[in-house]
């Protein structure tokens, strides 16, 4: 294996082993392979010709959350979360992409079209094969626990995105463009509809963004590039074509990808690079938008006093750990529900999602998971909100395991329920 | 390694014995950069099996090499002649904190923050700190009787350790010490295994002294033109009877490898500072500081900066947190050695510190726990130019000279390990290494125990 940009990355490290004080998953294995020293010291060794087994340092590389705690403790600034999607790629060019990801990366979730057709096959299955858990976030299924799917609870899926379900009247570019992402448009499109009516809010144009592909963070991280980019070129060339002045992402992990990693997926030199920089530049998280744009500041004042401290705020590790917006959601939060939000405990403790971590290693998944949700409700939190759409899904699962009364709501439900208080109407649930 | 070893290893460990090249790469380094091979990581839970696992080496004549968290940075938990690392990372139970009698139990792969976290939460106080203390396990700072900020007042680890469980090179489970203040009952094993790096005794359990948390603290910043005046100022301090519980010293290498990474305003002239601490009961802790900007005033600081609440003080730490980061930027290959003099002499050897920089061509970064003499001498190098690495090495080894010379010690809480073995001898001369020796025989006949550390010399196994 080589690669001088991933050599240069990796041989910053001085093995100080301050990684292994912040790794999520360090705690579940206590062995240094878990942690950012093991794997960083994996690739070097893989790149000076030690001959390590390639597929073993793969799956080292994959037992990852890239949760990028160990690369904000790092003293000397190692990119970890970026060695981490390179190795992992560079990786993959020898020893393969496993075919159910680059069929689900590169052909289904790469097209508009064959997502939404994915959508209702699993909606019926799930409708047909499951049993039903009542949680307070809505129906969930559960997959028995013998067959493959561990005990894991999914969410009823809907029988119409948010997209199909916006008319064809609405306005297909604007001010501002809103990219609801692949879960709250087909799982959650509750949310997706939630973070539309809020943006629109503003007073400025809005459209939602209509052909989108994923955003290609899985595959990226996947180390399936040519999936990634199979999503990208779409969505750069549509984005830049449609010119909005601002993006809006609901998603924590989408707006990563635009922000960050798709700059590094399309380096200085390729020619999409210019319109990935384009697209990052102006685009930006769900909470900074509302507060930016003054919708947050309209909202009528929150009743005063009722189910004080209920609600608390999940951090995801993309948004307010790698984008560093934590603080905004908090002052949506504020303003939007009042003294019913209060700081949860461990509110910055990772979800343990990691998304194709959740499918390779459920177990593990589920055990920081339980713990973080856990900890959460009995510190006396009702309701978890959050900015992302891995981790809505992840504890919705894990307050089906814990504790079915949680709920696990986006941020924006919360600001459409104040809307509506605001027009006179009854709240939304 | 012989294969019959690994087979009644992998019988008594299960999947807790790990030879994939994977594994072996990933307990190949510590802090040092350095990197050799295991043959094999085994991940034992409770002494029984560490006992085993020396048992076992004295029969096959492989070497077992204790390994903490691999933060060390003098090469103690490298396998330089491979063998087994025999990590203690699944012996990581805080047994019992007794706060009658002051005293914590714990296994030795406690990580430090998590014991002094512990105490804390009960109003106790387990003091030592060594700049890792947040991933360092309580097993390694014994190992290598780490130091720290807080040593000028509290002391270093070797003071809070009371007894221990170790299993010695021959297989024998041995209990030391005493879970009391006092006791002197026969030679002090405990001492004996504290700083002893891995060769004598694999640790599997320490009592530790802890004592009452102090109620807050106060830290200061002093700005000097020089070291000479900043030396003067540790002097004083240490004459107006006020014990510090830190008193950092950062010099213009320093101080310009902090301002690479964050800007913290300074006035003109800065060529020195001084990080003190003081902590106690609140009336004493205002008094105590009130003194001692007072004596740093008096010395010719240029400006006092005092800081009595949490977020001020974090601002004035912040300057010291800034210099590790800092030197990664200046060059990538650093020496770090940790010489001490006694605290008379830190002008002199900060002179000579810049002397030798000039004279060899290389940059030398310097600050550190100036409270008890102990000074981080970071020698830089860009590790690609063979000659400046050669003149680093000269370099190093005037350092150690002269430390001798003035009446120190070449490692005040690194160790030896293989980083300083060549020069063991130049400080405690033939007999005093003629001396350990023999006791290394009494403890590990068979040179089982971490081979390769401490001498030069030493070879691998006995066959």
């Amino acid at each position: 294996m080589k690669d001088e940009t991933l050599a240069a990355l990796t041989g910053l490290c001085a093995k100080c082993g301050t990684c292994r004080t912040v790794c999520t998953l360090y705690p579940e294995r206590k062995a240094e392979i878990a942690v950012a020293r093991g794997k960083v010291a994996l690739l070097e060794a893989a790149m000076n010709g030690e001959d390590p087994d390639a597929d073993s340092v793969q799956e080292a590389l994959t037992d990852c959350l890239l949760c990028g705690r160990c690369e904000r403790a790092c003293p000397n600034q190692v990119l970890v979360e970026e060695i981490v999607m390179k190795g992992r790629a560079d990786l993959a060019e020898e020893v393969g992409i496993p075919a159910w990801k680059s069929i689900l990366f590169g052909k289904v979730m790469a097209s508009p079209g064959a997502t939404a057709a994915a959508r209702k096959a699993a909606a019926a299955g799930e409708r047909l094969l499951l049993p039903k858990v009542p949680t307070g976030s809505g129906l969930h299924y559960r997959f028995p626990e013998g067959l493959g799917g561990k005990g894991r609870t999914v969410p009823e899926l809907p029988a119409r995105g948010f997209l199909e379900s916006l008319g064809r009247k609405e306005a297909a570019s604007g001010e501002v463009m809103l990219f609801v992402g692949c879960v709250f448009d087909h799982v959650f499109p509750q949310v997706g509809r939630a973070a539309y009516e809020t943006v629109k809010a503003s007073g400025k144009s809005v459209a939602v963004f209509r052909d989108a592909a994923c955003c290609g963070l899985p595959a990226m991280v996947s180390g399936d590039r040519r999936s990634a980019m199979a999503c990208a070129e779409g969505n750069l060339r549509r984005l830049r074509s449609a010119e909005p002045a601002t993006i809006v992402f609901p998603c924590g992990s989408c707006l990563l990808m635009f922000r960050r990693n798709l700059l590094s997926l399309v380096p200085q030199g390729v020619p999409l690079h210019e319109d990935a920089l384009w697209v990052a530049d102006r685009s930006t998280d769900y909470a900074s938008f509302l507060l930016a744009s003054g919708v947050v500041g309209r909202l009528p004042d929150p009743p005063a006093g009722e189910k004080a401290g209920e609600i608390g705020y999940h951090d995801p590790c993309h948004l307010s750990g790698t984008l560093g917006k934590g603080p905004e959601a908090r002052e949506v939060l504020r303003r939007a529900a009042g003294d019913a939000f209060a700081e949860m405990e461990g509110a910055d403790r990772c979800c343990g999602y990691g998304g194709t971590f959740n499918v390779r290693d459920y177990r593990t998944s589920a055990r920081i998971g339980e713990g973080k949700v856990s900890l959460a409700a009995r510190g006396g939190t009702k309701v978890i909100s959050t900015a992302c759409s891995g981790c809505v899904l992840q504890m919705r699962d894990m307050a089906a395991r814990v504790d079915p009364s949680l709920r696990v709501v986006h941020i924006a439900e919360l600001v459409a329920q104040a809307l509506a208080r605001g027009e006179g109407t009854a709240p939304r649930r | 390694m012989d294969p019959k070893a690994l087979a009644a290893l992998g019988e008594l460990l299960g999947d807790r014995l790990r030879t994939s090249l994977e594994t072996r790469i990933c307990y190949s380094y510590d802090a040092t950069g350095k990197r050799f091979l295991p043959d094999a990581v085994a991940h034992p839970v409770d002494a029984e099996e560490v006992r085993r696992i020396v048992l076992l080496a004295n029969q096959h004549r492989f070497p077992v090499v204790p390994r903490g968290a691999g933060s060390g940075f003098s090469g103690g938990s490298l396998p330089v002649h491979g063998g087994v690392v025999l990590s203690t990372e699944r012996m990581d139970r805080i047994v019992a904190i007794d706060t009658e009698n002051l005293y914590a139990v714990v296994e030795p792969g406690v990580v430090t923050e998590t014991l002094k976290e512990e105490a804390r939460r009960r109003g106790l106080f387990y003091p030592p700190d060594p700049a890792s203390l947040k991933f360092s396990t309580i097993g390694g700072n014994i190992a290598e009787c780490s130091g720290g900020m807080c040593a000028v007042k509290y002391g270093v680890t070797r003071d809070y350790v009371l007894g221990l469980e170790a299993v010695l090179g021959t297989g024998e489970l041995v209990r030391t010490g005493v879970a009391t203040v006092k006791g002197v009952v026969g030679y002090d094993l405990t001492r004996m295994l504290v700083g002893s790096e891995g060769t004598l005794g694999i640790v599997t359990r320490a009592t530790l002294r802890l004592v009452p948390l102090p109620e807050t603290a106060a830290t200061m910043l002093a700005l000097f033109s020089g070291n000479r005046e900043a030396a003067r100022a540790v002097n004083a301090v240490v004459a107006a009877r006020v014990t510090p519980s830190a008193m950092e010293l950062m010099d213009r290498t320093a101080i310009d490898c902090v301002l690479a990474v964050v800007p913290i305003p300074l006035p003109e002239g800065t060529g020195s500072a001084l990080l003190l601490e003081v902590d106690g009961p609140a009336p004493s802790v205002a008094r105590d500081a009130e003194r001692l900007a007072e004596v740093c005033r008096s010395c010719g600081a240029i400006e006092v900066r005092v800081a009595s609440d949490a977020r001020g003080r974090e601002e004035l730490w912040k300057m010291r947190r800034s210099i590790s980061p800092g030197l990664r930027r200046l060059a990538p290959v650093k020496m770090n050695e940790d010489i001490v003099v006694p605290r008379s002499r830190l002008a002199d050897m900060f002179d000579f510190l810049a002397g030798l920089s000039a004279r060899k061509r290389v940059r030398i970064v310097n600050f550190g726990h100036a409270g008890d003499g102990n000074i981080h001498v970071n020698v830089m190098t860009s590790g690609t130019d063979a000659d400046e690495t050669r003149r680093a090495e000269e370099a190093v080894e005037e350092v150690f000279r002269k430390t001798v010379e003035v009446g120190g010690t070449i490692s005040g809480e690194h160790g030896i390990g293989i980083a300083k073995a060549p020069f063991l001898e130049m400080e405690v001369g033939p007999l005093g290494v003629s001396v350990m020796k023999r006791l290394k025989e009494c403890f590990d006949p068979n040179g089982i125990l971490n081979p390769g550390k401490i001498f030069l010399s030493e070879a691998a196994v006995r066959p």
